[in-house]
């Protein structure tokens, strides 16, 4: 996850930069807000298309932490990197070779600055989800009263299968967000302020989802009627797409009931006409042939790679001839990170950082396993995002 | 999720708790806590600090102030700008100094620590007191 920061580290001109390669086709941040109903909790109003949060205080303790998450990313990142440099060729291993975890581990775990570094950074992780988590579960009907006026409101609509069945590989705290992404009521609340932070401001008002729509590859022949997010998580790039692919119909499906709720809540507060529903990417129950576009953004790190090859199969089943895949996560065509430190880093996010998955899918090879799920794979796709010279995506052969 | 009180519906499923609360990086468990109660106090620090200011900047502006006038206050982009430098200052002030941590320790030094009948420069009780294999300790009970 330390590393999301780079590949993520857009800032406000990449909608600019890259809304220019698509012309005239480009989502905005402007809103018209819909006031949806008297429950509405906002006691400190909006900045633009975010909500702040509830009170001054808990605004500026996580003003706090996003200054002290650029800290830890930079100053942190930069001195746990050179110690560990030194380290290695103090016992005359390049560090820039890979090593297996288990021996970088054993040469590097025991310095105390790599110690501190891992544990300031996890440290101001559990602060991030604690507050948020304490705010909203502190006043807890009001927020859920919101969320039910919204539940049954457009535009959008809103799905919700309370008796689905979970396989246990969604089920763990992700991020060690409490509760992860199913377990929490407020899983979508806490998940949108506390990756707010994580982005170190740069995605308040959405700018790095808008950038993503914004690259989104169309198909050859332009028809763009049906759009589909998989683990649309708070419904950012959803809402996105919708801006951008305005004459669509865009669907988000995420297996947490509690981030549909909070992304449909949104979407209709925002009033934008996007469909959330709480389904399985690999068991979307929609029809076959029926998308133009799907896509997710940084949701195959966090799933097994059993789960990874049902989920393409089934992307590829609801994609009409000549529909477009476009994943955007780690890695995808990108290569693999090589040397000590990135090493280390991808093991300790994976193990302390909560995401049990990742290593796994740093082996997975995504080409492959597209072109096995039948798609025609282009390794070299437009970029998802400044700084990324590709992006995978995949074409459902007509 | 435990915690709420409200009877409305939550939509929620069981989940998998991580077990990342019983991490220790810092050879003691004690010294992991104090490390995260440092930094919440550095939050709980730069969020009074913030507040005062606005405090200020009302009072200057308006010269009376409320407790909704706080809380509603929008801070303009100048004054942003210039809270976030004195913030990264004061979390610069407050915790640069362990990104600093033996940073003048050579290649050398660091040899020497590894093999401390060689030499020099590193007491070896260091190494003596402080227990366990890294990887494993870090690794907790994975």
């Amino acid at each position: 996850m330390i590393n999301r920061r780079n590949l993520f580290g857009a800032s406000a001109a990449t909608a600019s930069f890259v809304g220019a390669l698509f012309g005239s086709k480009k989502a905005s941040a402007a809103i018209s807000s819909s006031k949806f109903n008297a429950a509405d909790v906002e006691p400190r109003g909006s900045n633009g298309r975010l909500e702040r949060l509830p009170r001054q205080h808990l605004e500026a303790q996580h003003d706090f932490i996003t200054g002290f998450r650029v800290f830890a990313n930079r100053d942190m990142n930069s001195a746990a990197r050179r110690r560990i440099a030194n380290i290695m060729r103090a016992k005359g291993i390049d560090p820039t070779k890979k090593l297996p975890t288990a021996d970088v581990l054993k040469h590097v775990g025991n310095d105390p600055l790599v110690a501190a570094s891992a544990r300031m950074w996890l440290s101001a992780q559990q602060i991030n989800w604690k507050t948020l988590h304490d705010e909203f579960h502190g006043n807890a009907d009001a927020y859920l009263a919101e969320m039910e006026a919204a539940d049954n409101v457009g535009p959008g609509t809103l799905e919700l299968n309370p008796d689905m069945a979970m396989p246990d590989y969604v089920t763990h705290e992700i991020h060690i967000q409490p509760g992860g992404y199913v377990g929490d009521p407020f899983a979508g609340h806490i998940y949108h302020y506390g990756t707010n932070n994580f982005f170190e401001g740069r995605n308040d008002q959405d700018e790095l989802h808008i950038a993503l729509a914004n690259a989104m590859p169309e198909p050859e022949d332009g028809q763009v009627m049906r759009v589909l997010d998989q683990g649309c998580s708070c419904g950012q790039l959803s809402v996105a797409l919708k801006q951008r692919f305005s004459d669509a119909e865009v669907w988000g499906i995420d297996v947490g009931g509690p981030m549909v709720r909070y992304a449909h809540m949104r979407a209709v507060d925002i009033g934008v006409d996007v469909n959330f529903a709480q389904r399985l990417a690999e068991d979307s129950q929609f029809p076959d042939n029926h998308f133009d576009l799907a896509t997710n953004n940084i949701m195959f790190h966090e799933v097994t790679t059993e789960a990874a090859h049902q989920i393409l199969a089934e992307s590829y089943r609801v994609l009409r001839p000549g529909g477009v895949y476009y994943p955007i996560d780690f890695y995808t065509g990108n290569p693999v990170p090589k040397g000590v430190y990135s090493t280390f880093r991808q093991w300790w996010d994976s193990r302390w950082n909560g995401e049990p998955w990742r290593l796994g899918y740093a082996k997975f090879d995504m080409a492959s396993a597209m072109r096995k799920a039948g798609f025609i794979v282009n390794e070299d796709g437009p970029p998802s995002r400044r700084g990324s010279r590709r992006n995978i995506m995949g074409v459902k052969p007509a | 999720m435990a915690g709420s009180k409200s009877s409305r519906k939550m939509y929620t499923a069981d989940f998998i708790k991580s077990d990342t609360e019983q991490a220790v990086f810092l050879d003691n468990p004690l010294m992991d806590d104090m490390m995260t109660s440092i930094i919440a106090l550095g939050a709980e620090v730069w969020a009074n600090r913030r507040r005062t200011r606005t405090i200020e900047l009302l009072f200057e502006k308006e010269g009376t102030i409320t407790r909704n006038m706080i809380e509603g206050y929008v801070l303009t982009e100048e004054e942003e700008a210039e809270l976030r430098k004195e913030r990264d200052a004061f979390i610069q002030l407050t915790y640069g100094h362990i990104a600093r941590t033996g940073e003048d320790q050579t290649a050398l030094d660091i040899s020497a620590k590894d093999n401390p009948g060689k030499s020099s420069g590193v007491d070896p009780e260091d190494e003596t007191t402080r227990s366990g294999d890294a990887g494993m300790r870090m690794g907790g009970g994975s």
